[in-house]
């Protein structure tokens, strides 16, 4: 324990302190409450993101580049965290980080198809600068999927993807290529957390698993209810391990059960799924939501309780996450000029004050 | 040598059709160091040719083409030869070569690519049929047997728990043929009536059937020896195909290096243009010049442009307001300990350059903590060795060789100096002292050489502030001059009290500290009010008296530890003949001294030594130098010398 509480001393604190200097709940109440796109930014520049906003030129500070921009703080975020965490979970956060490589790396793929040019790609992309090992420019100029997945020889991306390529050349859909990357992240993540000592690895699950449930459920819900696919499919689309939701739970979902049901029995405390499942071009997103703010609650808990194991710095990464969620919704909803009920279910922070209420 | 090179500030207004001569003088010269002018534009004139940025990334881009054209041929970057910068070469003219060899280079490397991948396919189709070599079946049969439906293919093997449970509901045979680290090849068979929950569940769970051409027809062991010729002639076709491109590389080879260079000068000067401030009829060019090249820059200049005007800004050292590139000038001699103190920081232009005084004391505080004459020598031809980069494996750390010989020469001059041989004391006679039979004398030593050094650092602080013109420093600083008289009183009065009698009351020393130490405890307080910053006082009464003490405290502290800390040396060089004794102790353990392994275990003592005591001790050389010394007068932060060139020519 004493190793725990030394290795973990200088991260625990520095967490901490970054944790504190989250926006609360009212924070984002109040940039929800800008007139508009300008005035959100203002109040941006009066926060922790002033100087990333400052970077860029206000001319260019177009939606998307402010969203870049506040992602970048949160590179510089991880790449602090990683650094500071005790050696052994170094792996693990590296790899938890990597969930926006595989990320940039299915938005470089769609841009290869839907033939984008890099300026517009560049700013979609979460800003790794020279962490990142995906020529991202180099694939998007290769021209082709193909010549792309090519390009990431060498990479632990490849082998999953070039077996996946023939499914792409007989479907002509990036669909079976973005399943089979998150499997084998998700998998990969997953053994990663089986390499930590007992008490990384129980606070790791937690928060790991949690998220992966989400995913899981998710995952299982729109193929069966956007993609019709069949049981056998749906089950080799998903994962068999997480927190809370067992594999049972994923191969009952995938042979129709009934999916209101099973998600008040797994989460009991979720509001109207039923009438969220009944329109669910609407309601999913919203469910999404829901099941995030759940991830979100195991993550403030990591911050009670003995607080020497990974799982700080792991509940604060996400914590910081689903505030630039926040904040990337915000901008887009101001710079569209959206109304605020129809964005407000959407806030993460904000949603919670209102249930709060 | 003490100071960076002296620096003019150089305005340059070029008339619009000069501009690219000039600009080619510039970076011919190498030595202007460019400022960014292009601020000085007005959006009138950016609007109508401000396009110098674009034509610098389609150069760039251009650039990166023919890069990867050279890596496609297996090409080396060679060295910019020694001559004159050509003429930017015309944005299409570059594109049309650029396109032409590209395309050469591309059917061949694709050609080649297509063969390799189709070399793979018949591999992995081998692969897939070897472990059926002994069924006497044809394929078609085994494919589509009368009551079954199979799948023979490959699938990853974390995929296949998952496909099991995905077919748990229909009755099913798996086999797993064979197993490699990431795939593996399986069959999988189950009734006909189930073929789409079969064909639905393998494609899912990725698993790749496989696929054979029409040719391939008979028995597994049939095709497999079909497969092995046409894995064969593909080889072959391969081979021819690397030929060809050998050969390509070879023919164009000097045309491609050429393009590139010409690419690059050609992105270069667009991307200086670009940093120039445009008017009407003229550019402004502004920038660094070393005064001392001045002359021919001028000279240059005005051969290649009539109406050339140059305005010059000598730039007297002490002027704080501007960011001058600093250039050093030290002998080449120096070079290593240069990169030392680039390591900890740039000096600024208005400050003196310590690479010299780091060169005479870095040397003498390692030799005399590491004083030997059989290990320094060795450290020394060890060094020589790492600089006369002969040893491939040891290329990267050349730049360490010459600071390596002279720490090595030192050790060995202190070596004859406390009479040590590779950790011997009897051979050689001491010719001042034995470190191990003077303890005391020599901790007094080193403490009383980290005093002088400290001084000097004090002093060389003083004289920085006094260059800088910063009085409030100069005076007040704990480092400045009420600093330096706190230290050296302290140091009377330590001394008059407990060393030597002196000639009047110690108590005078006692009443020059304090009034020092009150200076220095109000230093920042007195720095405001010399620079007529107000208010006086930051923060509360309170806040402010607990932290001028805590000043006072925290200088009177670090005055001793810094002190205190140069004791190291002489507990290094004590240290030193101890770990030399015990390799010989456990030499005598091993062996008797007229044995062969009594000499080996002393030989590999010494090495652990010079290896593990010389890390050490070089770490702790670069502590004293970095963390006592340069903190008193070395603050750094300057900016780098970068003239404008095509090889680049900036200070290391």
């Amino acid at each position: 324990m004493s190793s725990g509480v030394s290795g973990y001393a200088a991260i625990n604190t520095r967490v901490r302190a970054k944790y504190a200097s989250l926006l609360t709940p009212q924070d984002i109440a109040a940039m929800s409450e800008a007139s508009d796109y300008p005035t959100l930014i203002d109040h941006l520049r009066h926060s922790r993101y002033s100087d990333y906003l400052a970077m860029v030129q206000e001319a260019d500070l177009s939606p998307r580049r402010a969203v870049f921009q506040i992602k970048t703080l949160m590179a510089d975020t991880y790449v602090s965290v990683i650094q500071a965490s005790p050696a052994h979970t170094r792996d693990l956060l590296d790899r938890f980080y990597r969930r926006f490589e595989v990320d940039n790396l299915k938005a470089v793929l769609r841009g290869i198809l839907s033939k984008a040019p890099w300026d517009q790609v560049r700013y979609v992309l979460f800003p790794f600068g020279d962490q990142t090992i995906l020529p991202a420019e180099a694939m998007l100029e290769s021209g082709s999927v193909m010549s792309a997945i090519e390009l990431l020889n060498g990479t632990p991306y490849y082998d999953t993807l070039s077996h996946a390529m023939e499914r792409y050349t007989a479907e002509q859909s990036l669909f079976p290529l973005e399943v089979a990357l998150d499997l084998f992240y998700w998998r990969a993540l997953w053994n990663e957390v089986g390499h930590l000592p007992n008490q990384d690895r129980e606070q790791a699950l937690r928060i790991i698993g949690s998220l992966l449930d989400m995913n899981n459920l998710m995952w299982a819900i729109r193929y069966r209810v956007y993609h019709h696919l069949s049981e056998e499919e749906l089950i080799n689309y998903t994962l068999p391990f997480g927190y809370r939701v067992r594999d049972d739970d994923v191969c009952s979902l995938a042979g129709g059960a009934d999916i209101a049901q099973l998600l008040n029995r797994i989460y009991p405390n979720l509001h109207d799924v039923d009438a969220l499942l009944h329109e669910p071009r609407q309601g999913l997103p919203l469910l999404e939501i829901q099941l995030q703010h759940r991830v979100a609650d195991q993550c403030r808990g990591a911050f009670s309780g003995y607080p020497f194991t990974v799982g700080l710095p792991l509940a604060f990464l996400v914590l910081n996450e689903y505030e630039i969620q926040d904040l990337t919704v915000l901008i887009e909803a101001k710079s569209s000029r959206i109304p605020s009920e129809r964005f407000h279910p959407y806030l993460l922070n904000q949603a919670e004050a209102s249930l709060l209420a | 040598m003490f100071y960076p090179q002296e620096m003019t500030g150089v305005q340059l207004i070029v008339p619009s059709r000069d501009v690219m001569a000039v600009t080619k003088v510039l970076v011919d010269q190498g030595i202007f160091h460019q400022r960014d002018g292009s601020f000085l534009s007005t959006e009138k004139e950016l609007g109508s040719t401000g396009n110098w940025p674009e034509k610098a990334n389609a150069y760039a881009g251009l650039e990166r083409r023919i890069y990867n054209v050279m890596r496609q041929l297996s090409l080396e970057e060679e060295q910019l030869p020694e001559a004159k910068v050509s003429s930017a070469l015309e944005l299409d003219e570059a594109r049309q070569a650029v396109d032409q060899v590209e395309q050469e280079v591309k059917q061949a490397s694709d050609k080649l690519a297509a063969e390799q991948k189709r070399l793979e396919q018949l591999e992995n189709s081998l692969k897939q049929l070897e472990p059926l070599a002994g069924i006497e079946l044809p394929m078609g049969t085994l494919r589509n047997p009368h009551f079954l439906y199979s799948i023979l293919g490959v699938i990853p093997n974390p995929n296949i728990d998952r496909l099991q449970t995905s077919l748990e509901r229909i009755p099913f045979v798996f086999l797993r043929l064979r197993q490699d680290e990431k795939e593996s090849v399986v069959w999988l068979a189950g009734m006909k009536r189930n073929a789409d929950v079969l064909d639905r569940a393998a494609r899912s769970a990725y698993l790749n059937p496989l696929v054979l051409p029409e040719v391939y027809q008979g028995t597994p062991s049939e095709i497999i020896a079909f497969l092995m010729i046409d894995i064969a002639h593909t080889q072959e076709h391969i081979n021819e195909l690397k030929a060809t491109i050998d050969r390509l590389s070879k023919d164009r080879k000097d045309q491609l290096q050429s393009l590139l260079w010409t690419l690059r000068t050609s992105r270069m000067l667009a991307d200086a243009v670009a940093r120039f401030g445009q008017l009407q009829y003229t550019f402004l060019i502004v920038g660094w010049v070393p005064t001392a090249r001045l002359e021919e820059f001028n000279t240059v200049l005005k051969q290649v442009s009539k109406y050339v005007i140059i305005e010059t800004f000598p730039f007297k050292r002490g002027r704080t307001d501007l960011n001058v590139p600093v250039s050093l000038k030290n002998p080449r001699i120096m070079q290593p300990f240069e990169i030392l103190v680039n390591t900890y920081a740039r000096p600024r232009y208005e400050e003196i350059d310590p690479t010299f005084l780091l060169a005479i004391t870095f040397p003498l505080l390692f030799g005399a903590m590491f004083g030997d004459v059989g290990q320094g020598l060795t450290l020394a031809l060890f060094g020589a060795l790492l600089a006369s980069r002969k040893v491939r494996l040891l290329h990267g750390l050349a730049s360490l060789g010459g600071l390596i010989i002279a720490c090595g020469l030192s050790a060995t001059l202190f070596g004859f100096l406390y009479g040590s041989l590779f950790g011997v004391e009897t051979i050689l006679p001491a010719l001042w002292m034995r470190p191990m039979n003077n303890i005391l004398l020599i901790l007094g030593i080193a403490i009383g050489a980290g005093v002088f050094l400290l001084s000097v650092g004090f002093i060389l602080g003083i004289i920085n502030s006094w260059v800088a013109k910063d009085w409030g420093k100069f005076f007040f600083d704990p480092h400045g001059l009420s600093g330096l008289v706190l230290y050296w009183s302290l140091l009377g009065l330590a001394a008059g009290l407990f060393l030597v009698k002196l000639p009047f009351p110690p108590i005078i020393f006692g009443g020059i500290a304090v009034i020092s130490g009150i200076i220095v405890m109000f230093s920042e307080t007195l720095n405001r009010l010399v620079k007529g910053y107000k208010p006086l006082i930051v923060g509360g009464t309170g806040t402010f008296a607990i932290q001028t003490f805590f000043e006072l405290f925290e200088s009177l502290l670090s005055y001793l530890s810094n002190s205190l800390s140069y004791v190291r040396v002489g507990a290094f060089a004590v240290a030193h003949v101890g770990l030399s004794a015990v390799v010989f102790i456990l030499a005598a353990l091993v062996s008797s001294p007229a044995g062969p392994i009594y000499w080996v275990v002393v030989a590999a003592g010494n090495l652990f030594i010079i290896g593990f005591e010389g890390l050490i001790v070089g770490i702790q050389t670069m502590r004293l130098e970095y963390y006592e010394f340069f903190t008193k007068f070395f603050s750094g932060g300057g900016m780098r010398y970068e003239p404008l060139a095509v090889r680049p020519k900036m200070d290391k």
